[in-house]
């Protein structure tokens, strides 16, 4: 009986002794970031999905069960947007990693410093203010003669094309500003990730008579597949996210052409006051890139070597 | 190592806390450099709550108001005019927090949502339904005195009436019009004068623009009209015709919505006209405010729209710097006289001017205001709203004076305005559009969504050839039956 009793208490020491020892330092020091992810992620999240049941107003909100999800489930501009995003998504991030990766490629033969000059070029964009980019794309795309890019197609002898004004051409110059502005991120990935193979593996491709096109195919491709899974899963998710150019560049027209579904939320949460709705608009949405993140994973997450 | 560790941890917790309490300012204490408009409303409603049972209206207060560049001086002015308050109202202070046109309204919805606004904003009329139906808004019917009340003309001070409410006090009421350059408006021929006091229809504005039009070769060097339309100019145009075609009012007098009518789909025709008339260009539907003022003044169009009475301050101001050589004139400018001019009326209908009425629209928190602090934000919104402040701001603006006390304190000020213009606007003011406070919170704000997901990117594809007249009118009668009913619209 005695000894029974002397177990538990034995056991209690020990697990005290772990708690004051390095364990306890551990969660000590986790806390701080787990307080401020409970703060400033979870809360806002558990709270963003109380209020998809509500009808938000600062003096006292309504629950309202499943309205908001059934008015936007109703409602075609949402699908409109969802299909927006898409089209956005579909067009840009297929096409930004392969540039990356082709830059990427280009640049690693030099010599580091070179290197060091190219990837500060390509970085210099995501430094610059999102907003100042886009006052400058403004004018690239003014619609009249006068515009950078009119001007352009006046030198093949084409009549000026009004970029951001026309439905056909708003999102195809929405596609061509990300194509041209935002790969230095995806750049210096790309190259740690190609500078991290073994020379050995050249060395023997060579000895082996391997040209260019088969080492990149044999050699460099499958050892960069984790870092194109990672670069195409973040790049989605951030597609889906995309607000910024739309509400900056043609607010969402003309005719919703390039409402995405990151503006549509915005304006029902902060133009029409209709949080409930954008919360559930919110919460759709992250499940739908969930969704799209586990399809990537499962289909292009097979064989790849970390 | 233990020493480390306990330090380690210290400071991981002290740059922890310091994120949150940056994060989470509550406000107390009155001073402090981050001390916001929000959190002064907290302070000044707290400090009348817990004084309610024994305070006097000399009770200490502080007044907080989120004011946006309304003209090219008044930004500067706030120290003074803090200062003259106080002085006024020893007991009060008016703490004003400065904004810029591109973020009060994200800075007073953020404020607003969060249940701790400023006490007064300055904003339009049109956005009064939006805040009246969060109950953030502050009822000043029971606290205005009728020399307040009395002190401004009645058409625009029924602007920040909803139902029996009063929200705050207007500041200006502009009537939006066109500008013309007199020059190219004497060279096509068009008797400016005649049209200021007459006005004209739409088919004379139409032939009158079409001589406006000078080409050089295939290219059209000059267009007759030009009116912004993208981004926030976008529903503008369309509201300024159809006030002229016997709408003046997204609702009817009983409440069905106007939009549906047949003269709409005639506005429409009108609109798609004068671009393939070659009038007006036909990437109108991405000419913007900044973009068509530059066309304007660089000659590249005889008439502008829409016209506000600062535009003819503005082009005497860059007329003044290309005679002096100043490198800072509009690149390209040339020097224009700035004519107001009427917009046109469709189908006989009445001339009715769009007018726009901004003014000082009081909030009140997630706490009931007392009724001493309540009296104190009226005096606030009051002296901003009226006699030297007043004066001085619309003096700057070129707009016409609506309080009795301002007229007064303008008199000793000088401003340089064509007498014509003068005219014009006063003209222009006599048919102002009429405001409706009898239309519902609701009721407006859902025609201000079908405006912004309906009718402004059906007009946007418009403008841009993308649809017809009838592909519009078809589209914004469905929208308008599902929002309001089949009886909730209007059927001609």
């Amino acid at each position: 009986m005695s000894q029974l009793a002397k177990v538990p208490s034995t056991t209690k020491v020990a697990r005290k002794r772990k708690w004051r020892g390095d364990n306890g330092w551990g969660y000590a020091f986790i806390a701080v970031a787990l307080v401020v992810f409970a703060m400033f992620t979870a809360y806002p999240v558990v709270s963003a999905f109380i209020i998809s049941f509500q009808e938000y107003r600062p003096l006292g909100s309504v629950f309202i069960g499943f309205e908001n999800y059934v008015n936007t489930f109703s409602d075609a501009l949402f699908w409109k947007s969802i299909r927006n995003t898409i089209v956005y998504t579909v067009l840009t991030v297929p096409f930004t990693l392969f540039l990356s990766f082709a830059v990427a490629i280009l640049i690693l033969p030099l010599k580091k410093r070179t290197q060091t000059a190219f990837k500060a070029i390509y970085y210099l964009p995501a430094v610059a203010s999102g907003v100042a980019l886009s006052v400058v794309w403004l004018w690239i795309f003014d619609p009249m003669p006068s515009g950078i890019l009119n001007k352009l197609l006046h030198v093949f002898g084409l009549s000026n094309m009004n970029w951001l004004g026309a439905s056909s051409t708003a999102m195809f110059s929405l596609v061509l500003m990300a194509w041209l502005s935002s790969h230095g991120t995806s750049i210096i990935i790309y190259l740690a990730a190609l500078l991290g193979i073994d020379e050995s593996y050249y060395e023997a491709a060579d000895l082996d008579g391997a040209n260019f096109l088969k080492k990149l195919w044999y050699i460099v491709i499958p050892f960069l597949k984790p870092t194109t899974l990672f670069l195409l899963v973040t790049g989605v998710i951030g597609s889906f996210q995309v607000f910024q150019n739309a509400y900056l560049m043609t607010g969402g027209g003309p005719d919703n052409a390039t409402t995405m579904v990151g503006l549509l939320i915005f304006n029902n949460a902060f133009k029409y006051f209709e949080f409930g709705k954008a919360a559930a608009q919110s919460l759709i949405l992250a499940a739908i890139i969930a969704s799209i993140s586990f399809i990537q994973f499962k289909f292009f997450g097979k064989n790849i070597e970390y | 190592m233990r020493r480390m560790r306990v330090l380690a941890l210290v400071l991981a917790l002290t740059m922890a806390l310091t994120a949150l309490t940056a994060c989470g300012s509550s406000g107390k204490g009155n001073s402090g450099k981050d001390n916001t408009a929000a959190n002064n409303t907290t302070n000044a409603a707290n400090s009348n709550e817990a004084t309610n049972n024994n305070s006097g209206s000399e009770e200490k207060d502080t007044i907080t108001a989120l004011l946006p560049p309304v003209s090219g001086n008044f930004q500067s002015m706030f120290a003074e005019m803090e200062k003259e308050f106080s002085a006024l109202y020893p007991n009060l202070t008016l703490k004003i927090e400065p904004a810029s046109w591109e973020d009060i309204t994200q800075k007073l919805d953020t404020q607003v949502n969060a249940g701790s606004p400023p006490d007064i904003a300055f904003i339009g009329s049109d956005g009064i339904s939006k805040y009246l139906q969060q109950n953030m808004l502050m009822d000043l019917t029971d606290t205005v005195t009728p020399e307040m009340v009395n002190d401004y003309d009645k058409t625009p001070l029924e602007y920040m009436k909803r139902g029996d409410g009063l929200y705050g006090f207007p500041a200006y009421m502009e009537v939006h019009a066109l500008g013309g350059n007199r020059e190219f408006l004497e060279q096509a021929g068009i008797d400016w004068k005649n049209v200021q006091q007459n006005g004209w229809t739409f088919e004379e504005f139409r032939e009158a623009i079409k001589k406006g039009v000078v080409k050089e070769g295939d290219k059209t060097s000059r267009y007759g009209f030009v009116f912004a339309t993208a981004g926030v100019t976008g529903k503008d145009y369309l509201n300024i015709l159809i006030k002229n075609a016997g709408m003046p009012a997204p609702f009817d007098k009983d409440l069905k919505f106007a939009y549906t009518s047949k003269n709409y789909l005639e506005v429409l025709k009108a609109v798609r006209m004068l671009i393939d008339d070659g009038s007006m260009p036909k990437e109108l539907s991405s000419v913007d405010a900044g973009k068509r003022w530059n066309m304007f003044l660089t000659g590249q169009t005889m008439i502008t729209g829409k016209g506000l009475a600062t535009f003819e301050n503005n082009a005497n101001q860059n007329n003044e710097k290309i005679k002096a050589n100043d490198g800072s004139a509009v690149t390209g400018s040339i020097p224009v006289e700035y004519i107001v001019l009427p917009v046109p009326t469709f189908l006989g209908e009445e001339p009715i001017s769009s007018t726009v009425v901004d003014g000082y629209v009081t909030f009140r928190g997630k706490k009931e205001p007392t009724p001493e602090h309540k009296a104190n934000v009226v005096k606030a919104a009051y002296f901003l709203a009226s006699g030297k402040v007043a004066a001085m701001t619309n003096n700057d603006l070129f707009a016409a004076h609506i309080t009795e006390s301002g007229r007064e304190a303008a008199k000793s000020m000088d401003i340089n305005r064509n007498p014509d213009n003068v005219a014009a606007v006063e003209k222009l003011l006599s048919h102002a559009n009429p405001p409706r406070p009898d239309i519902p919170s609701d009721l407006g704000a859902k025609a201000i969504k079908l405006e912004d997901e309906v009718i402004v990117p059906k007009l946007q594809a418009l403008l841009a050839n993308e649809i017809t007249p009838e592909d519009m009118y078809e589209a914004v009668k469905a929208a308008a039956i599902k929002a309001f009913g089949e009886d909730g619209i209007v059927k001609d």
